[in-house]
């Protein structure tokens, strides 16, 4: 579940961080469920019913808040939320107003990664094999990879991904959350692809697959997988 | 000026300084004046290899420190005349070697041979990246194994980026394979990755392949380089990466099963 760590308990401050993180990663925003924390708050009041509507307007779905006072608790029943007791020992993240925290999904990794300002353009065409350790990332656009990418390696793209040889290790393609960037390789061995923080492992996918030419795309909020003929 | 060869695997135990002693004295045993150094600071084992072991005075860490000219620690091999060995300290470790130091004591044998062989610690650290760092080519030791395989792979991305020639933007690293412990009978039944297999994954020239062979141990263990059992597949091997090293066209051996039955020959001849 995604926390959404508060540190400030004005809603139109809210509003605008939401407003900034939208722009980066808009495929983060899309009814997810969150949990609002409130740990790092000292206020005994809160307009939380001014805050979940906030989160609504920017398509996140307030389903239960942790920690905080007493009040706090009785006006998150009141507004039908879940409560759960504040996490004993706070890790010491660095503190951002929204956090996308707890779930280790590649939605979060994606999110995570600063979106460079402006339209998506420019893309970049890597020649060689990408290896294992090495990562190679298209911030603004699409990825061509003119070689391999071998196990161990990394390759990113705020656009889709091209590998003109053997996929062997890890895909991402529409880092910022573009979910019309697709994946494209000449060999599928992949360990990970991902498009827009959906991602499918290499045991899930089907091993008749593996070894052939395929394109990666979003069909719904799954990856389909479907051989190039 | 001398050409600086690192030999490296990013894995241990895949037979690197086993090679670079093979390689050193192949080199030597072709008219080459050779040095090899064992940058494997703490864990000292090519002079016990070389069979120099108790001839061990001063070491490449005295050198750098100061301690001892460079002709004090260079140990002159009793086989070969124009090979000679500079041992790693024992008793140290691998922070005692300096960036400047090394490049000092490369210069320094520069100026005397024609190849500086540099024997490199396993892993990426410290070591294994100041044995690299000034390198001209590089032989990349790797076993027919997935692990080899993938930590050679990450040994290749840092030559192409935390060497000398990478920091400059000169021509970068000459990079060569050399496949050892190589058995094609386990290799034909699947144990062990395939010639061509590791060639694609790496994507880079194949310098040499030495087949699994009770030599290597032999030779390791009796303190003689493999090289000089001219009778040994490994030894000839050997010989015949050394030839390629100088630029000659060797054909590959010992890569191939020999005792086919039929059934495989029908079966098995789809691959390559």
């Amino acid at each position: 579940m995604t926390v959404m760590e508060l540190t400030s308990a004005d809603p139109e401050r809210i509003r605008d961080q939401l407003a900034g993180k939208l722009s980066q990663s808009p495929a983060f925003f899309q009814h997810t469920p969150v949990v609002l924390s409130v740990e790092k708050l000292d206020e005994p009041h809160l307009a939380l019913e001014r805050i979940c509507a906030v989160c609504r307007a920017h398509k996140l779905l307030p389903v239960a808040v942790r920690g905080g006072p007493e009040p706090v608790k009785q006006s998150a029943w009141a507004l039908g939320l879940g409560w759960f007791p504040p996490q004993e020992a706070a890790r010491p993240r660095p503190l951002e107003s929204v956090a996308p925290g707890e779930a280790e999904s590649a939605a979060d990794a994606a999110a995570e990664i600063e979106a460079p300002p402006g339209v998506s353009s420019g893309g970049r065409i890597y020649r060689g094999t990408v290896r294992s350790g090495q990562q190679v990332t298209s911030p603004e656009g699409d990825l061509v990879v003119v070689g391999s990418v071998n196990a161990g390696a990394e390759v990113l793209a705020a656009g889709s991904v091209h590998v003109y040889g053997a996929l062997r290790g890890r895909a991402l393609a529409g880092i910022h959350g573009d979910p019309l960037a697709g994946i494209f390789c000449r060999e599928l061995h992949a360990e990970l692809l991902s498009v827009a923080g959906n991602y499918k492992r290499l045991e899930d996918i089907d091993p008749c697959l593996l070894g052939t030419t395929v394109q990666v795309r979003l069909e719904g909020d799954q990856l389909g997988i479907t051989p190039l003929a | 000026m001398a050409k600086i060869i690192v030999v490296t695997s990013g894995k241990g135990g895949v037979g690197k300084t086993t090679s670079a002693a093979a390689i050193a004295t192949g080199l030597a045993l072709r008219g080459n004046k050779t040095v090899v150094i064992d940058f494997d600071v703490g864990l000292r084992n090519l002079d016990l290899i070389m069979g120099c072991e108790r001839r061990v005075v001063y070491d490449l860490v005295n050198v750098i420190q100061g301690e001892a000219g460079l002709s004090q620690a260079l140990i002159r091999d009793k086989r070969v005349d124009n090979l000679h060995i500079l041992p790693a300290s024992q008793t140290r470790d691998k922070d005692a070697l300096s960036q400047e130091g090394v490049e000092k004591v490369l210069e320094t044998l520069g100026k005397d041979f024609d190849y500086i062989l540099c024997d490199s610690p396993a892993g990426i650290e410290r070591g294994a990246q100041l044995a690299m760092y000034f390198a001209d080519e590089a032989i990349v030791v790797t076993n027919p194994e997935v692990s080899s395989v993938r930590d050679s792979d990450r040994i290749l991305g840092l030559l192409a980026s935390k060497t000398r020639r990478a920091e400059r933007g000169e021509e970068p690293i000459k990079e060569h394979l050399l496949i050892t412990r190589y058995n094609p009978g386990r290799v034909d039944s699947g144990d062990m990755l395939n010639l061509d297999d590791i060639r694609e994954i790496l994507a880079i020239d194949l310098i040499g392949l030495i087949p699994e062979s009770e030599a290597v141990l032999r030779a390791s263990n009796q303190g003689v380089p493999v090289t000089h059992d001219a009778d040994s597949d490994a030894g000839q091997a050997y010989t015949d990466t050394v030839a390629r090293l100088l630029g000659e066209d060797v054909p590959l051996r010992f890569h191939e099963y020999q005792k086919k039955s039929l059934l495989s020959r029908m079966f098995g001849g789809g691959r390559r």
